[in-house]
């Protein structure tokens, strides 16, 4: 009988030791942990290409919501009504239009910051072209990232990686931070020149790296009114054959930011004032739209549905390449030599088939008939931008630049410039980040330009 | 050492060979006890009355004759100890000789109070309910037989003092039901108890693999068992009870048994049900001939296209029996049934095996073996409105013309699908293969020591496809170009128990036992996805599509926990327990995964079975904590990941915006409990009631965090919540004579849940819908904007049209606070949304008769209700959208001008914008179960069938008593899928949104049993 409980200790004891050895320290077979991202070779080239799908989230997010708040945009069937309540210039605190752009800019910051820091911890195991690459295009985009918040929110943090409550500036300080990281990019690709790896295996294939800086260089610069920088990089952004053009593709299943939103409970087409408002043999309408008669948005606002945008895989531009001309025309505008100003302008208006080869708006316009004065010229400078980039979301800053925030209008109004001036606050930052100012008013007598 | 220890494995065995039988040899002398169990009022035999001989671990059940034979007694005197649920206990003295020894007629009698009987969940070891210090709810075959019920969750509505079972869709195969035990106790792990059956921890998953409706919870998985199986449910409502189940206890542990076997010769049942399913009632809708401009428009009512009356049956046969060695219950079971909406239809099929073997004189081996294959074809409901019929029909105007023209379907204008294309065309077949299996052995080496240990596997298979044909969806999503989808998930949960129990020889006038064991659980979930869209013409499968997506998932679980209590009875009046848990969990960090969950519980039988008028008293008390832990969607929540972010063709990583918690540790439930039971008038009046508290700590959930740091939120602690409550139960045998009986047991129940405190902001619980956490007021509020009301005399603001104001809209309120104010004639419209309404019932009760007529005709009604809770009425809301208008106020928009019942245009466009106007009384009366059923037993009937023929008509949700205006007040968008993400965020809370629900049908049926 002592045999048999000692057989049934040891029974038991037994299983206990089973069980001890079943491991509770189980991984996720469905995630990389950080650990294995951030400190091997593949997984930081991995968030180089996670770096580029984040900033075409965050740049659609951005052209959406400028879009709305501008003359550019209605809802067309949107469920939601906070779409249709931006399109006529109220945007509440808390709605998605307010904090999606803030959200989905700082998150494509933590991957830039990410993959920096990746990349100099694996800098010995990394040839230098393709680090000076991937850093150069880290720098690039935080900075079009950080510039895109810039343009949305009065102030902006512009240190965040690994802080738990950030601080926020005002413009006067960020845009500096914004123009230091692109300089950054610059000095990286111009010391170092990307490797052919980064070039075709990092990079999206159909982005030109060094053309993508200097244009956002020419955005900035020309956003601080420093006109001679402006012109600089404008002049070196390159304007013919394949490498003139800078796009986002998005092979199937993928689908462009706005395919994506097209036809669902976020859908906003161009409203039929951008092409109605336009000089009769004005042609660009027709890369954006497909002319309508009837259509009305959810709220009733006359549309045009998509061209450029209803085959899902359509590219999305990084930029439009006659933005660098329509900086250079209005640096030269503003530095008096309105002569070569106008060339320039008429370079944009009179882009006709053919043209330059490449697939971008073309105007077809004929030139100016004679000289115009300063103010003539940056006022058409102003309406060229409004019909040369619709979507890129810069229209929302050329409306502030021109003082021509009109403020909220309501629908069967028509907006024909900015509504607003800034958007609330992201309440996802507000509600763990004690360092969120409070909203800023807006204005209450209109036009006007906003406060910095 | 390693040899050693070979060697002495190599002898345990031997001697477990050699040994164990010659013990059985050894013990010459014993004899037989025969008997017969009977009613002490109607002179009936008993059948399932459990016979033991005192102070041994023999024992049998009573035959369907109340016959039993307990072989293997030895010589001498002994105590014959009869329990039977229902009944007082009896004892009888018998002398055992070699001849054996017979007790003749055993006479029970009945008795409204039951505290000897035998339960095993929450007790480690098999204990007298008079012992422990907390309620331990039992619900025996007979009642859950008798509910004519296709689940067994079902069956046991209205029956669990303390439960709210909700039956949240009407589906096929017994719908989605949750069962919440004791409120709301977390937000993370459903509201679900822990299952088990036979010892096995199941799953009760309710998975949508793909797009049904996203939170609409067409069924759960407890589905797949066969009530008829069941012989008994033990249900421990929360920490106090359930604390030797460490961190999974929390929402307390349903145990379920199915039956063993009696002894004798092999005696085959038959079953057979057949059933007739309708919609209850039809709702009213906007059938108003003319339209906005006064021009006559044909309507039409869908409701008979969608609706129908469907019929089920079932069949069960089973075989059990066995010898003083071995017992057997085999069983087959068919189950097919139709929903009431078209082309639903459920079917289960299954097979099981139990068998008990007395492998050796002190070891006895138990195998269950249970097979499952359930077939259903679903259709979409709740939420979605592409492609689901509920949302199809409220959201379709009703003068649209659905029926094919030349085989195409015209689909409606602006929202949903063509019902009639969808019940014809879509298709969303399930298929579950599920094996639930556990082997358990049971040795006592010496008389004062119990070791059981148990292993068990549910292994669930389960495919869910989807076909939707090109063109039958509105839009240009690519759903539009056809959709084919088949989602295969495979969960396996395998656990095994050891347990062992000592009790110590008799102290004075003490007596202890000590208990010690483990639990070891692992779940395994696999998942792999493939859908195409762009489907050809004809094809119904995914190689039919031409864009192609496919996914893949694993999730792990392991708890381990082990576990020891002491228990200590004094007088045998007084019993004290004190157990602790130690446990831990895969789930949690590291340094936070070892808990330690105590209990202690007291029990005080001041009289017991005392003659006269107040016959029975017992006080107890207990205080314990159980935990809980994330479920498989949050089962990674302590690591630190990188998401999938793909560019251009490309594979990418981005940080996931759910920041990893290394620190995360175990929701903390502390509950201290209260009761008592009364026996009274001779115990034909019985009441249990008990107090509660419950206060849980560390409840889990996303903290947000700065969005600017590129993260979102962390699964983290967030606060704490409590539920506070009473639960009644009274049982009364009102008649017992010998032809007629009656017994009637009324149930209360009365839950009070607070939000404690909170560390986050309030936070919408429910995604996208209007609900709220916050500190102070019950989980899940509703909390929306509402009708504003003149500050001054508390009359509803209108505007000159005579149309609400909405509290949130600057166009009827002003832009600016000054104006609201002015409107209002004072502050009391100052915010823009308010709390409007509570989900959560005041209280909830049933009240059950049961008759017996003659012996032979049973009558039982169920009565049980909610009461005090309110819904938000969504459904109705999305008749009156303007792209429907198909609701009867509606229609009064449409009247002419002079009409007295005519509404101002707009009117209805208004309250889209008011979700107080949504808010109803969700108060509910239901007959549940009504039922008469006959026994046939006249000597020609019992020639052929040895127990007769049982013949019963009943009927469930016969009918409601409510003032809601929806299809079915019991109807609830989310149900037990809890801790979900994004947009379809689910938590616990969420409750009392109708939207787009399945109805749940009025049910008749008809049964026969045979048994030979």
């Amino acid at each position: 009988m002592r045999m048999v409980r000692r057989c049934a200790v040891a029974a038991a004891t037994a299983s206990l030791g089973l069980l001890g050895a079943c491991s509770l320290d189980l991984q996720n077979p469905n995630s990389p942990t950080q650990e294995q991202v951030t400190t091997s070779v593949d997984g930081v080239i991995g968030l180089a290409t996670g770096l580029q799908g984040r900033f075409a989230q965050s740049y659609g997010n951005f052209g959406y919501m400028a879009g709305l708040v501008t003359d550019e945009f209605t809802a067309t069937s949107a469920a939601l009504i906070s779409i249709s309540d931006a399109e006529q210039g109220a945007v509440p605190s808390g709605t998605a239009i307010s904090d999606n752009v803030f959200n989905s800019v700082y998150r494509t910051v933590r991957t830039a910051d990410d993959l920096l820091t990746g990349a100099a911890a694996l800098a010995d195991q990394i040839d230098p072209g393709t680090l000076s690459g991937m850093r150069a295009l880290a720098y690039a985009l935080k900075a079009e990232s950080l510039g895109e918040a810039l343009q949305s929110y009065q102030q902006i943090p512009i240190k965040t990686f690994n802080i738990t409550a950030p601080s926020y500036v005002p413009r006067s300080e960020a845009l500096p931070y914004v123009r230091a990281l692109l300089d950054s990019a610059l000095t990286e690709i111009t010391a170092t020149p990307p490797s052919a790896f980064f070039n075709n295996s990092v990079l999206t294939p159909g982005v030109n790296l060094p053309n993508v800086i200097q244009l956002f260089r020419a955005r900035y610069a020309r956003m601080a009114n420093d006109d001679a920088k402006a012109l600089e990089a404008a002049d070196l952004v390159g304007r013919t054959g394949p490498t003139a053009l800078s796009l986002l593709t998005f092979p199937a299943p993928a689908v462009n930011f706005y395919a994506n939103v097209t036809g669902g409970p976020n859908g906003i087409a161009p409203r039929q004032q951008y092409r109605t408002s336009m000089a009769p043999q004005d042609q660009r309408f027709t890369y954006f739209v497909v002319p309508s008669s009837g259509l009305t948005g959810r709220i009733g606002a006359p549309l045009d549905p998509w061209n450029r945008y209803a085959n899902p895989q359509a590219p999305l531009l990084v930029y439009f390449p006659d933005e660098a001309l329509l900086i250079k025309a209005e640096a030269l505008a503003n530095q008096g030599q309105l002569a070569p100003a106008q060339a320039v302008l008429d370079s944009v208006r009179t882009d006709c088939t053919g043209g330059r080869g490449i697939d971008d708006p073309k105007a077809c316009l004929p030139p100016l008939a004679a000289q115009l004065s300063q103010d003539e010229l940056l006022t058409e400078i102003y309406t060229q931008r409004k019909y040369e980039l619709l979507g890129t979301g810069l229209r929302w800053e050329d409306s502030r630049r021109r003082n021509a925030i009109i403020g909220p209008t309501a629908s069967p109004g028509i907006p024909t410039s900015g509504q607003r001036c800034w958007l609330p606050y992201a309440v996802g930052d507000r509600n763990a980040n004690p360092n969120v100012p409070a909203d800023p008013s807006e204005p209450s007598t209109f036009p006007t330009g906003c406060p910095l | 050492m390693a040899h050693t220890l070979v060697r002495y494995a190599a002898r345990c065995i031997a001697l477990a060979l050699v040994f164990l039988p010659t013990v059985v040899v050894a013990q010459a002398t014993t004899g037989t006890v025969r008997g017969r169990v009977v009613d002490a009022a109607g002179g009936r035999g008993l059948p399932d009355a459990q016979v033991s001989i005192e102070g041994t671990r023999l024992g049998a059940l009573s035959g369907a004759n109340g016959d039993f034979t307990i072989a293997a007694v030895p010589t001498g005197p002994h105590n014959v100890v009869v329990r039977r649920i229902g009944y007082a206990p009896a004892t009888k003295l018998v002398a055992v000789t070699t001849d054996g020894a017979t007790t003749g007629d055993i006479a029970l009698t009945a008795s409204a109070l039951n505290l000897t009987e035998v339960v095993v969940t929450g007790s480690a070891a098999p204990t007298e309910k008079r012992k422990i210090g907390t309620s331990v709810a039992s619900v025996d075959s007979t009642l859950i037989g008798r509910a004519e019920a296709v689940t067994v969750d079902q069956a046991l509505q209205g029956k669990v003092a303390g439960a709210q079972i909700t039956q949240n869709s009407g589906g096929p195969g017994g719908g989605g039901i949750s069962v919440r035990l004791r409120g709301t106790n977390s937000f993370i792990s459903g509201s679900d108890p822990l299952y088990i059956v036979d010892g096995v921890i199941v799953d009760n998953g309710s998975a949508q693999l793909a797009d049904l409706g996203i939170r609409s919870n067409p069924q759960n998985r407890l589905a797949d068992i066969n009530p008829d199986d069941i012989d008994r449910v033990e249900v421990i409502r929360g920490a106090a009870a359930a604390a030797l189940y460490g961190s999974r206890a929390n929402n307390g542990v349903v145990q379920i048994f199915t039956k063993k076997g009696t002894l004798g010769k092999p005696r085959f049942g038959l079953t057979a049900r057949l059933s007739s399913n309708e919609l209850r009632e039809e709702q009213p809708f906007n059938f108003y001939p003319y339209n906005e401009n006064g021009l006559p428009v044909q309507r039409f009512n869908y409701q008979p296209d969608i609706f129908h009356r469907a019929y089920g049956q079932e069949y069960n046969l089973t075989v059990d029996g066995g010898n003083e060695a071995t017992r057997y219950y085999i069983s087959g079971n068919v189950l097919d049934e139709d929903g009431i909406m078209r082309s639903t239809s459920s079917r289960r099929t299954g097979g099981r095996v139990n068998l008990q073997q007395q492998l050796a004189s002190k070891l006895i081996g138990n195998v269950t073996a249970n097979y499952i294959t359930t077939e259903n074809q679903m259709q979409a409901f709740g939420e979605q409105n592409d492609y689901g019929i509920m949302g199809s029909l409220f959201f379709a105007p009703t003068n649209v013309d659905f029926r094919p023209v030349n085989g195409v379907y015209p689909l409606p204008p602006s929202l949903g699908t063509n019902p009639l294309l969808a019940i014809d065309k879509i298709r969303n077949p399930q298929t579950i293969e599920r094996f639930i299996g556990s082997a358990k052995a049971t040795y006592t080496p010496i008389t004062n020591l119990l070791l059981d240990y148990t292993i068990g596997i549910d292994n669930v298979g389960f495919e869910q496809r989807q076909f939707v044909p090109r063109n039958a969806v509105l839009g240009t999503a690519p759903i539009a170009t056809g959709r084919a989808q088949s989602v295969f998930q495979n969960t396996r949960v395998i656990n095994q128990d050891g347990v062992g129990s000592y009790t110590w020889d008799p102290m004075g006038a003490f007596e202890l036992r000590t208990t010690a064991g483990f639990n070891f659980t692992s779940q395994h979930i696999r998942t792999t996805s493939a859908t195409a869209n762009g489907l050809a013409p004809v094809g119904e499968l995914v190689s039919a599509g031409s864009v192609f997506n496919a996914a893949q998932n694993e999730v792990e679980l392991r708890t381990l926990g082990f576990y020891a209590q002491q228990e200590v009875d004094w007088r045998n009046k007084l019993f004290v327990t004190a157990a602790v848990r130690y446990d831990a969990s895969s789930t949690f960090a590291p340094s936070e995964r070892w808990q330690a969950f105590p209990k202690f519980s007291a029990s005080y039988v001041v009289r017991e079975n005392q003659p006269g008028l107040f016959n029975n008293l017992r006080l107890r008390s207990a205080l314990g904590w159980a935990g809980s832990q994330p479920g498989v969607v949050n089962a990674y929540s302590q690591y630190i990941t990188y998401a999938n972010q793909n560019f251009a063709g490309r594979p990418g990583f981005a940080n996931d915006i759910t920041f990893g918690n290394p620190d995360l540790h175990n929701e903390r439930a502390r509950e201290w409990e209260v009761g008592a039971e009364v026996g009274l008038a001779h115990t034909r009046v019985g009441l249990e009631a008990t107090y509660y508290n419950r206060l849980v700590d560390d409840l889990l959930f996303f903290r947000p965090l700065a969005t600017s740091s590129g993260f979102s939120r962390q699964f983290a602690p967030i606060g704490s919540m409590s539920n506070k409550g009473v639960e009644l139960m009274l049982r009364t045998l009102n008649v017992d004579q010998r032809n007629f009986q009656w017994s009637s047991t009324v149930s209360y129940t009365h839950n009070k849940n607070l939000v404690e405190s909170l560390d986050i902001q309030d936070f919408q619980s429910a995604g996208g819908y209007p609900n709220r956490i916050r500190t102070g007021y019950p989980a899940g509020v509703f909390y929306g904007s509402y009708a504003a009301r003149d500050c001054a005399t508390g009359a509803l603001l209108l505007d000159s049209l005579g149309r609400y104001r909405r509290s949130n809209q600057t166009v009827d309120m002003g832009a600016t606070l000054a104006q609201r104010q002015a409107i209002s004639g004072g502050t009391c419209n100052d915010s823009l949304n308010k709390i409007i309404g509570d989900p959560n019932p005041n209280w909830m009760g049933s009240f059950f008769n049961e008759f017996t007529i003659f012996r032979k005709l049973h009558v039982r009604a169920l009565l049980d209700g909610v009461f005090g809770n309110q819904i938000m009425n969504l459904s109705t809301r999305a008749q009156n959208a303007g792209i429907a208008s198909n609701s009867k106020t509606y229609e009064r928009e449409l009247l002419p001008y002079g009409d007295p019942r005519k509404l101002p245009p707009g009117y209805n466009a208004r309250t889209q914008g008011i979700f107080e106007y949504w808010i109803e009384d969700g108060t509910f009366i239901k007959l549940r179960e009504l039922s008469a059923s006959y026994t046939l037993d006249m000597p020609a009937v019992r020639r052929v069938f040895r127990d007769g023929v049982d013949l019963t008509v009943s009927g469930r949700n016969l009918v409601v008593w409510t003032n809601y205006s929806g299809y079915d007040p019991e109807i609830n968008l989310f149900g037990t899928n809890a801790g979900g993400i994004g947009s379809v965020q689910t938590t616990a809370a969420d409750r009392g949104f109708d939207f787009g629900g399945y109805p749940i049908p009025r049910t008749w049926s008809f049964s026969a049993r045979f048994t030979y």
